[in-house]
């Protein structure tokens, strides 16, 4: 899908290889693990928890020109799910491509119902969305 | 675009960074760089968390 998931922490890569070594719910991992000890980058995007030096958890979607398109920041222990996160970074793909549409809420994956915005649409988006 | 809670604007360029991994599936250390990832054309996740040795 030409994509590449970054996990990143306040911690060293030192750290990152101990806790990937010792956790087995971690053995599988294939991903890049981003080590941030300074929290340069955690501030950069306004996750950086200063009184305590952790990370919030935020999730960010970069598109291939290098532009912000999709951020979430939970402030509570919410784990995220990676059902969300794909629904979302499909219809990000999906949109590069067919700028002139929406994805609604119930859209899951390329094939689903989408919305063209526009003057005919005022009113009748439920006629859209069952036809 | 709009200023959003976070640092960054949404639908706006995100600046040049360059961080150190550990990349598990070569057991080694190794670099990612937005740079290279616009230059290669990939789409890229950030994914941030806590701290290790916490629940995810």
């Amino acid at each position: 899908m030409g994509c590449d998931i970054v996990t990143i922490s306040p911690d060293t890569e030192f750290v990152h290889l101990a806790w990937q070594a010792s956790e087995r719910e971690l053995a599988d991992v294939k991903y890049s693990m981003g080590a941030d000890p300074t929290g340069f980058l955690h501030r950069m995007f306004g996750v950086y928890l200063e009184d305590s030096g952790l990370g919030a958890r935020g999730t960010f979607i970069i598109n291939p020109d290098g532009v912000l398109m999709n951020t979430e920041v939970n402030h509570h222990n919410i784990g995220r799910n990676i059902d969300e996160l794909m629904r979302k970074f499909k219809a990000n793909i999906y949109l590069s491509k067919k700028t002139s549409e929406a994805c609604p809420s119930k859209w899951k994956d390329e094939g689903d119902v989408t919305l063209q915005p526009g003057a005919e649409m005022v009113g009748k988006v439920y006629e859209a969305l069952n036809q | 675009m709009s200023e959003s809670p976070i640092g960054l604007n949404l639908g706006a360029p995100v600046p040049d960074f360059e961080i150190t991994t550990y990349e598990p599936t070569e057991k080694g250390f190794g670099t990612f760089s937005l740079a290279d990832q616009k230059e290669k054309g990939r789409w890229t996740v950030l994914f941030f968390y806590r701290a290790d040795f916490t629940f995810v």
